[in-house]
């Protein structure tokens, strides 16, 4: 295990400079998430982590040694790509006991430890297969399993998830967390996926051009997000943000309003509004408003319910959760 | 329905044309003397092998046969070795220059040998390797190099990067890269580069003529010119000859042709 510690840390290529001044501290056996869109600089970030890109300006520390002359195999990581890079060639047990073979560690420590590594993965029956005979998600458990047997001090993952379908991508979310718990050791994770970030992070960095937004855990983003980007970007669906006369009357640039901190009320009032879609989702519904001044709004309202498109309905915006933004984006202070 | 008739009949019309050089030359390899007068179209009608055993003893086949063999056996797998080496640095590697070799394996693309063969020469001579095989050798792998290293080029920038990263944060070398994760998927690019380079070796005349004057390191190309004097043809010494020059070679592209096309059609597509 070990902590990392970004000082300053930025990245340029050529007059292109796609991170700036990144500083950053992720603990000893923490769980950290980057997350951002696409172009952000999360990979670029990890990649810099790894050793697998130059560092232009700053520092990297990893357990508290500066990093930024260390070859990848002397900085002691391993890395999970996001695709999943398996020497196709090597059956499962040579791929996953590749690095310590390297090591010349005996032939009986390298099968003892991937033959662990295999049975935390549920892989035993699979290690003589080769790359190409695996599924989607066996292969990227072998992936895991490869980084496992090496006992790094920390765990980089690029994505591992984001080749995988819908449903295999919850189950083996769930079982990376669990990875995480039982070995404790530092994990740093990039996606672009903000419900992979808040479900599996102790804390997340939102990157957005280069830069980091804020960092915390996942409820201190959704709850007090620290700018109008990270309050769009965390949270599903996504925050509605209002300008114009709704902004003004709150002494905001602009509002901010969660779907699922709209209430649908009886009697008409300011934001009544003509429902244009119905999203039934079974434990949720969706409502997707016209309202006049306001644009398009999401509602998320618990449960099943009976409205049609063509609807009018009546919503009311809970008024102490309603997000303030000055027109930089930057927040406002709550109002009592 | 007709349109695929007249494509049979044209393709098939074409590989005859093809082939009939190679089919009359084993007709008259094994055609006894008396029946030369005959067209050269007409099969052998009393089948013999003396002219492949003359060719082979008293035309120093046997020997020719073997210094051939030497000569391009060892460009292939050298050849092998130095250009997908030059490739790995090319495609995997970072470092200042690097575009300028490129530039200049692309330049050795460009230039013909009949372009640079006198200062070649004078260079083997210079260094004593005129009339030894060493000097053959260099000569060929200097000659082909940057063939190879644009084909290895192209099958290694096919393998995916995050491969070379996976196996550095294992880890491993750059040579260990190479040799362990990269080369072992490389199978096509190598038979692909040892059946070109052996055939091409195989098949030179001009370099040996040059730099092999002595009998006893003659290869079978150059040997093949005892059966033609300049008032005079020996016709079944030079078919039987000829065969026995273009069977292993026929031979070797029979058994790695799925991996011959494959590592030459590699990159062609995504």
């Amino acid at each position: 295990m070990a902590s990392v510690e970004l000082r300053n840390l930025s990245k340029s290529y050529g007059d292109v400079e796609v991170l700036r001044d990144i500083n950053l501290i992720v603990e000893d056996g923490e769980f950290v998430v980057f997350v951002g869109p696409s172009g952000c600089g999360k990979s670029t970030l990890l990649r810099m982590i790894a050793g697998l890109e130059e560092i232009t300006a700053g520092e990297c520390l990893i357990g508290g040694q500066r990093a930024n002359e260390l070859s990848p195999k002397k900085r002691n990581i391993a890395m999970v790509f996001q695709s999943y890079a398996l020497y196709p060639q090597m059956t499962v047990a040579e791929n996953m006991g590749f690095s310590l073979r390297l090591e010349k560690r005996s032939r009986s420590e390298i099968q003892r430890k991937v033959r662990t590594a295999a049975e935390v993965l549920k892989l035993e029956a699979l290690l003589d297969r080769k790359p190409g005979q695996l599924s989607g998600g066996q292969r990227q458990r072998v992936a895991i399993g490869r980084a496992i047997v090496r006992n790094p001090r920390v765990f980089l993952l690029d994505e591992p998830l984001s080749n995988l379908d819908a449903a295999l991508r919850a189950e083996t979310r769930v079982e990376i967390t669990a990875l995480h718990q039982r070995m404790d050791t530092t994990m740093i994770y990039v996606t672009h996926d903000q419900v992979e970030a808040m479900t599996m992070a102790d804390r997340i960095v939102v990157l957005n051009g280069g830069v980091i937004e804020q960092v915390g855990s996942a409820m201190e983003l959704y709850n007090t997000p620290a700018s109008i980007f990270v309050a769009g970007f965390i949270g599903s669906p996504k925050m509605n943000f209002i300008k114009g006369r709704f902004a003004e009357s709150a002494g905001a640039g602009t509002i901010g309003i969660r779907p699922e901190h709209f209430q649908i009320r009886n009697e008409a009032g300011d934001w009544t509004g003509e429902v244009a879609i119905v999203e039934q989702l079974g434990h949720d519904t969706i409502l997707h408003v016209r309202v006049p001044d306001a644009g398009i709004l999401t509602v998320s309202l618990d449960g099943q319910h009976g409205q049609r498109v063509g609807d009018q309905v009546h919503l009311s915006p809970i008024s102490e959760l309603i997000h303030r933004f000055d027109n930089q984006g930057r927040p406002l202070p709550t109002r009592n | 329905m007709v349109g695929r008739y007249l494509l049979v009949f044209f393709l098939g019309a074409i590989a005859i044309v093809m082939a009939s050089p190679l089919i009359l030359t084993v007709f008259s390899s094994l055609k006894p003397t008396t029946e030369l007068a005959n067209p050269p179209w007409y099969p052998p009608f009393d089948v013999t092998f003396e002219h492949y055993f003359r060719v082979w003893t008293e035309g120093k086949f046997n020997r020719y046969f073997l210094n051939t063999v030497i000569i391009s056996t060892v460009d292939a797998i050298v050849m092998i070795g130095i250009a997908s080496l030059a490739a790995y640095a090319l495609v995997f590697m970072k470092y200042p220059g690097k575009a300028l070799i490129q530039a200049l394996f692309l330049v050795g693309l460009m230039i013909p040998v009949t372009a640079i063969i006198l200062p070649l020469y004078s260079i083997v001579r210079s260094v004593g390797l005129v009339n030894t095989h060493l000097g053959v050798i260099f000569s060929d792998l200097a000659l082909a190099v940057s063939v190879f290293v644009f084909m290895f080029s192209s099958y290694f920038a096919s393998v995916p990067k995050a491969l070379h990263e996976a196996a550095k944060i294992d880890g491993a070398t750059e040579f260990q890269i190479y040799w362990r994760v990269v080369m072992p998927i490389a199978k096509p690019a190598v038979v692909t580069t040892a059946l070109l380079e052996f055939l091409w070796s195989w098949n030179d005349l001009l370099l040996r003529l040059l730099l092999l004057p002595s009998d006893k390191m003659r290869t079978l190309s150059v040997g093949l010119l005892n059966f033609q004097g300049i008032m005079t043809r020996d016709v079944t010494g030079l078919s039987s000859g000829t065969v026995i020059i273009a069977l292993p070679v026929v031979l070797l592209f029979l058994v790695f042709q799925r991996h011959f096309v494959r590592g030459m059609t590699q990159g062609a597509v995504k």
